[in-house]
């Protein structure tokens, strides 16, 4: 009985001893021979490779190499997110190198590729609006507001390009939806004053620019055009004052202090 | 004699034409200034300035959580959006 038990444990052993075997580590098997496969992955490997370094690059704010890194990604095609992503970043290589209409043409590449693609419009915009095209610039912003109309970026910028180019209703819907959501916006009150002022609504844009002083009291503009509003309202004591405290405030903006001491000046006591 | 003559001739033509352009010039900015206060005005009341780049994104693109660009462009918050901030105290 023993005997018999013994040799089963040793044929148990032996069993186990089978099935735990190890070997010595082999060196990895190609997962494939094929030619293109692997130049698919070698070309994979290179965007990856570029990525990084254009990315290190643009961290650092050498935006020639990084523009040279991006540049040879977009020419291998790689597909997406990896197509609009370089698209997008050499974009902000070119801006940053005061290439704007490269700039602004990549970022239209990347949304040809990635249609809703929201931080590639935000840049459009701004591109856009600094080269000049207002038409460009409004068309990407009703895009971007209709894709994310809560979206804080797009209901500023939309209302920005609205008041340069006179559109004065679109920029008061939009600062006004801005302010609903960010009440504490100091900027968004000033934008949304202006609106107002130009179509005449004087009472209304006092209101938003003394909020926009009480939230920022050194608000040198939003001042002066606390002075500007005053006067159309008749005020004439009170804009002086306000003239003269954007003059104060204004320092480190002599365009803007001149003319506020100016205005300041043009107002008799 | 004909030099001479040539000369102040000369000198009350140049004088006749700064005076004419002063006057042209003066009478311009007399009516600038009375017409144009508005104008001057509005050309100060400028909105504010655009917002400035997003970052770049890395080569996993816009979708998921990590990609800050992305989630700034579609962030409700002002502050979360990458917006211009608003004037600091001096």
């Amino acid at each position: 009985m023993r005997a018999a038990l013994l040799v089963a444990l040793l044929l148990q052993a032996a069993a186990n001893a089978a099935i735990a075997q190890t070997y010595s580590s082999a060196s990895p098997v190609p997962r494939t021979t094929s030619l293109p496969a692997l130049q698919a992955l070698a070309i994979r490997r290179e965007i990856e490779e570029r990525f990084t370094i254009g990315l290190e690059a643009e961290t650092r704010g050498d935006w020639k190499p990084a523009a040279s890194e991006f540049e040879r990604i977009v020419a291998l095609r790689p597909a997406e997110p990896q197509g609009s992503t370089a698209h997008y970043d050499l974009a902000i290589a070119y801006a940053n190198l005061q290439r704007n209409d490269d700039a602004a043409r990549e970022l239209r590449a990347a949304l040809a590729l990635d249609p809703g693609f929201l931080a590639a419009m935000a840049n459009l915009i701004s591109v856009d609006l600094a080269r000049g095209d207002a038409v460009e610039a409004r068309s990407i912003a009703d895009r971007y507001v209709m894709l994310a109309p809560d979206s804080a970026r797009a209901l500023y910028s939309r209302g920005i390009v609205a008041l340069r180019s006179g559109d004065d209703a679109t920029a008061r819907a939009d600062f006004g939806k801005l302010l609903h959501a960010n009440p504490s916006y100091a900027l968004a009150h000033y934008d949304l004053a202006l609106a107002e002022e130009r179509l005449g609504r004087y009472d209304a844009a006092e209101t938003e620019l003394r909020a926009a002083l009480t939230l920022a009291p050194s608000y040198a503009r939003a001042r002066f055009a606390l002075g500007v509003v005053l006067l159309r309202e008749g005020n004439h004591a009170a804009a002086r004052d306000a003239f003269a405290r954007a003059m104060q405030d204004a320092a480190g903006d002599p365009a803007l202090a001149n003319i506020a001491a100016a205005m300041r000046d043009s107002i008799k006591r | 004699m004909m030099g001479v003559v040539s000369r102040t001739q000369l000198l009350r033509v140049l004088a006749a034409v700064l005076l004419a352009g002063s006057a042209f010039f003066c009478g311009r900015i007399a009516v600038a200034g009375a017409s144009s206060l508005d104008d001057l005005l509005a050309g100060a009341l400028t909105p504010s300035a655009a917002p400035s780049l997003l970052a770049p994104i890395t080569s996993a693109g816009r979708v998921g959580w990590e990609c800050k660009p992305e989630k700034a462009a579609a962030a409700a918050s002002s502050s979360k959006a990458a917006l211009p901030p608003d004037p600091s105290p001096p």
